[in-house]
């Protein structure tokens, strides 16, 4: 066993010697950097934009931190990329982490938030739309089968009985939404409605949040191991991202043409979609104390939702400590 | 070379079908000596072939013992002493002539003999043929490779199992007189399976009559013509007289199944 | 009709079907407009081919490299077992585990014990791997008995057999294996590339693209995808012709009766333990290599806890009941159809090669074009019910299939029609009467082929569309990050797969019973 991770350890200094030839002679302050991973929550678009500022804008390494970005998808699931000794932080939904401590006992713990709002929520055509929960009954809602528990919990919050919604699988295209074979999907709402409108229809959608499902999304989570030997790089990393979320919502319009040659090179996506999608965002991700803030009312908001779905979630899941040291 | 002798002494044999024993051979007892010629007939079905595969230790037997120049049969094919022709040619289909006919050479891991590869194509009437592949020859042909590749290790002992019976009469007789042609300058002991009365009167020293399953000996002829036998042979009223007493001893057999 | 007349008819027939499918798109008769005109199609995909360069040379890279693995892997196995046959028995449930168990189950797990690019190509391997081994094996097992006999009559041993006959024997089957092998490559390519967080190949492009309701793009990424599994399929299949012409039997082999040694129950019983338990224990030590937390990598005790000793255990057995009476009724159905229509497709290649080869790369098509990209179009047009998931189960199973079934139909003797020509046999008698029973040993080769790939597209159905049954599960606990019903769900659909596996062998004992084995 020790075997495998003495190897694994190795490759990756290897890897990062091999990161620190090919930088430019001039720059060395990136051969004293710190190395550290993060594993984001899915494919490279606006919902990471403040990361990739702060990539180009070089506050990782005015920080001292050589920074390896690992970008997610359908399968990576970044809790398990933490247990796997993969990354040191990952971005995940809350209810899949608290899940996992409860259930599973996994050694996570949250130490900030970057969506004060989860983004998720019910998106229908503005031409039959549907406004509340309520609206729900007796139609059919697309929703990827990792959401399932969010919308669940959501009809339950809001006295709507699971039977009367009749819930099929999403699988990423809005196209059944838009040919009017389902009625709504669960989607972010910062990002589908723009692609609605491009195939010129008009989208409505409402968040879970502001129907009583409050979560946050894109948790920063680590495990308590992380959390004891590397806290510094953690602050140091926080500090760094919220730079770099402050840089990108000065206009959020800025940064995304910047990236179209870099980050968000062949994502398949379009540059005014991610525009889009990061103007929309902002208000989801402020707040007065700074990005990634978890005040008492924000995480009392999580527990609550999350225990009225049987998910025990408690405080010691979250610890502020580093937030108060950026 | 000189032939090796090779004999069977009361040996058993049993296919298990279908969970049932059928015994093929029971107790069978034949001696070959060295550099003699002994054709083997036999009712289709009687075990006439098995017989020929114990002596090539591709079946064990199931009691007594198979020796070939005293030895283990695996031995004996081991050190290259064996040469066989089986019943359809058994040619690789992707193998020119020539390639075909090297073949035992290169199973045992000997340097192939070009002059003797050449030869034998050329006896058995196939120069200009070396380089075909067996999809473009007629099944008398191909049979020809096979007897061309089974003596070109010079084997002492020679074991064919019905190695004409897809062949035509006329070239079945051009096949007879040129393997007793052959036969005679190199003195193989030979076991030769056939249905042909004339062909095993033909060409063998002699004639071991077969009944039906379980094998056992119902008659063991000698053959007393002089050799080189020329195609006279075949209209000597003796060589008649004899075929027709091997015939009888093949129908006697057919009564008692 | 002479080869260019035919050649003609083959592109006549092309140009017909791409003519539908043209104007079909451009009157948006299916579903609204969702399948979009070839036109439509190709001018995109021209018009953004630079943008597909990178995910291509990418998609190319993982899935040549997976292909060669896989290959290297399923040849050498299949010499082994054909050398030694008790292996083929110690290891026959790890081949069907390799065999059947579901990518989309596979996936999560491959991300997180290996690199990115070492997981990606590892599913293109893995998926490689089964069909060409089983190929193999069947190639190297049919030898012409006779030469194999040669060969030991001039004191040659199983290795000379293997290396002077088996090996040049099976190299048509080895092909056909290749054919099967190279879609799968690609598809195993872009199905990790879409789960695995690649910011490269034609899977992450299309994850990308999905969200954009443009069906031509999703297209555009399918036909290029299908491009380059034609390109390997189409090289296997020129060079399976052109060795299969060779290898065609000269006449038609005389069946041996040959002794099998006979061995007691005690050591039967033995091998199928061996078989059953061999598995678990190579499960067991990858874990232990792989130094994974038990939270995420469950031993097999780990997955027996959770079912009946664990704190939800109650639970998490009445989840997987009801998941299982959604998907096996289901499965059954699937893959009888499936059967089916590889059986119908591998006719229509045998009684009119000009038909096939214009259906063909539809059909490659159909392999290649990742599904999830197609759900959108079949839910619209079949809805969400029976019909989409036999129809994804369908194109799941069938090809595999049908490229052996094909490869039967192919390697009958001339001689063998010719005797029956002789007496005016119409094309249904030559069926029934030569060519039907002479490819027997194939048919269970593609029923095996296909079975137990029948629950793989019921799960993805259910996953993609229905939001039922095992697949569903899956998708779920994965949201739970409950590795525990992961590994269940993975474990449970093996064993089923394997039931499925073992029932086609069944069959082929039943129906061969009476004649002789090897």
């Amino acid at each position: 066993m020790s075997i495998s991770i003495n190897r694994r350890r190795f490759l990756q200094s290897a890897a990062i010697g091999a990161a620190a030839l090919s930088v430019p002679s001039g720059i060395t302050r990136a051969l004293a950097a710190t190395p550290l991973t993060m594993q984001a929550a899915w494919i490279n678009d606006a919902e990471f934009c403040g990361y990739f500022a702060a990539l180009d804008e070089g506050y990782y390494t005015d920080a001292g931190l050589d920074l390896t970005y690992l970008p997610g998808g359908p399968d990576v699931i970044p809790e398990s990329t933490l247990i796997a000794g993969r990354a040191d932080l990952a971005l995940t939904t809350p209810d899949t982490t608290i899940k996992a401590i409860v259930d599973q006992g996994a050694p996570f713990k949250i130490i900030g938030a970057q969506y004060q709002k989860n983004p998720i929520g019910i998106v229908s055509l503005a031409k039959a739309p549907i406004k509340s929960p309520e609206e729900l009954k007796g139609k059919t809602l697309a929703v990827p089968p990792v959401n399932v528990i969010s919308v669940e919990a959501m009809l339950e919050i809001n006295g709507i009985d699971r039977s009367e919604v009749n819930i099929v699988p999403y699988a990423y295209d809005p196209t059944p939404l838009l040919k009017g074979e389902i009625d709504a999907s669960l989607d972010f709402t910062t990002n589908v409605p723009y692609t609605i409108e491009q195939q010129g229809e008009e989208a409505y959608s409402f968040l879970l949040y502001d129907f009583g499902y409050k979560t946050y999304n894109d948790t920063v989570v680590v495990t308590e191991e992380t959390l004891a030997e590397k806290r510094d790089l953690l602050v140091a990393w926080m500090r760094a991202s919220r730079q770099g979320w402050n840089a990108n919502f000065q206009d959020p319009a800025a940064y995304p043409p910047k990236f179209a040659d870099t980050w968000f090179k062949g994502t398949g996506r379009t540059v005014e979609n991610e525009i889009f999608f990061n103007e929309a965002q902002q208000p989801l991700i402020e707040n007065p104390n700074g990005i990634f803030a978890m005040d008492d009312a924000g995480i009392d908001a999580n527990i609550e939702t999350l225990n009225r779905i049987g998910i025990k979630a408690s405080k010691d899941m979250f610890d502020t400590s580093l937030l108060a040291e950026i | 070379m000189q032939g090796l002798p090779l004999s069977f002494n009361d040996v058993s044999k049993a296919f298990t079908i279908k969970g049932e024993a059928l015994r093929v051979i029971d107790g069978m007892t034949l001696e070959c000596p060295a550099g003699s010629f002994t054709a083997i007939l036999g009712p289709s079905g009687c075990g006439k072939s098995t017989l020929l595969r114990l002596a090539l230790a591709l079946e064990e037997d199931d009691g007594g013992s198979v020796k070939v120049g005293g030895d283990d049969p695996v031995l004996a094919r081991r050190s290259g002493a064996v040469g066989v022709a089986f019943q359809d040619a058994a040619l690789l289909p992707w193998r020119t002539v020539q390639d075909n006919v090297r073949l035992p050479f290169e199973v045992l891991g000997r340097t192939p003999d070009r002059k003797q590869i050449g030869d034998l194509i050329d006896l058995v009437g196939l120069k200009g043929f070396e380089k075909a592949k067996p999809g473009e020859l007629s099944g008398g042909m191909r049979q020809r490779v096979a007897i061309a590749r089974s003596l070109v290790t010079d084997p002492r002992v020679l074991l064919m199992d019905e190695p004409f019976g897809a062949l035509d009469l006329i070239l079945r007789r051009q096949m007879n007189l040129e393997l007793q042609r052959i036969w005679s300058a190199k003195r193989p002991t030979t076991l030769l399976i056939t249905h042909g009365v004339d062909e095993a009167v033909y060409l063998a020293d002699r004639v071991v009559v077969l009944s039906p399953r379980p094998a056992r000996v119902l008659a063991d002829i000698d053959i007393p013509f002089e050799r080189p036998r020329g195609p006279e042979l075949l209209r000597d009223p003796a060589f008649h007289e004899l075929c027709d007493e091997i015939g009888a001893h093949l129908d006697s057999g057919r009564g008692d199944a | 009709m002479n080869e260019a007349k035919r050649h003609l008819v083959t592109a006549a027939l092309i140009a017909g079907l791409l003519i539908a499918w043209e104007v079909t798109g451009q009157m948006k008769l299916v579903a609204g407009g969702t399948l979009p005109a070839i036109s439509a199609i190709l001018s995109r995909l021209v018009a953004e081919f630079p943008e597909y360069l990178p995910h291509l040379a990418e998609t190319l890279k993982t899935a040549s490299t997976g292909f060669v693995i896989g290959n290297v892997i399923a040849v050498a196995a299949a010499c082994l077992f054909c050398l030694f046959p008790l292996t083929e028995r110690l290891f026959r449930g790890i081949n069907i585990t390799v065999f059947t168990v579901p990518p989309i189950a596979l996936a999560p797990v491959l991300v997180i014990a290996m690199d990115g690019n070492a997981a990606r190509i590892t599913l293109a391997a893995l998926l490689v791997y089964f069909p060409t081994m089983t190929a193999a094996l069947t190639g190297l097992q049919t030898a012409d008995p006779r030469a194999i006999d040669l060969v030991h009559a001039y004191g040659g041993g199983r290795f000379k057999a293997l290396w002077l006959v088996r090996i040049r024997t099976a190299l048509p089957a080895v092909l056909s294996g290749f054919q099967i092998a190279a879609p799968a490559a690609v598809l195993g390519a872009i199905l990790a590339e879409f789960g695995s967080g690649a910011r490269w190949g034609l899977g992450s492009f299309l994850l990308g693209s999905l969200g954009r309701a443009e069906p031509d793009r999703l297209w555009g990424i399918g036909l290029t995808a299908t491009a380059i599994s034609a390109l390997g399929y189409v090289a296997a299949a020129l060079a399976a012709k052109w060795v299969t012409g060779e290898n065609r039997a000269l006449g038609l082999t005389v069946s041996q009766v040959r002794s099998e040694p006979e061995r007691g129950r005690l050591h039967k019983a033995v091998m199928v333990v061996a078989a059953l338990v061999f598995p678990f224990v190579i499960w067991q030590v990858l874990i232990w290599m792989s130094g994974l937390s038990p939270i995420i990598a469950k031993t097999p005790y780990g997955v027996f806890e959770y079912l009946f000793l664990g704190r939800g255990a109650e639970s998490a057995q009445t989840r997987l009941l009801v998941a299982l009476g959604e998907t096996v009724p289901v499965t059954l159905l699937g893959m009888l159809v499936g059967l089916l229509f590889a059986f119908l497709l591998s006719l229509i290649s045998f009684l009119s090669p000009t038909i096939m080869r214009a259906i063909l790369p539809f059909a490659l098509f159909t392999q290649t074009m990742p599904l999830v990209a197609l759900t959108p179009l079949a839910v619209l047009i079949f809805g969400r019910g029976l019909t989409v998931t036999l129809v994804i189960t369908t194109s799941v199973t069938f090809f595999a299939a049908f490229v052996v079934l094909a490869q039967g139909f192919a390697m009958i003797p001339k001689s063998a029609f010719d005797l029956v020509d002789a007496y005016g046999a119409s094309v249904l008698q030559k069926l029934r009467l030569i060519a039907i029973p002479a490819c027997g040993k194939w048919i269970f080769v593609a029923g095996r082929l296909a079975l137990p790939k029948a629950l793989l597209g019921v799960m993805i159905a259910e996953w993609l569309a229905t939001g039922k049954g095992l697949g569903n599960l899956l998708n779920q606990s994965r949201g739970y990050l409950d590795y525990g019903m992961i590994w269940t769900v993975a474990l449970v659909s093996i064993l089923l797969s394997v039931a499925l596996y073992q029932l086609a062998e069944l069959a082929e004992k039943l129906v061969t019973g009476g004649r002789s084995k090897k």
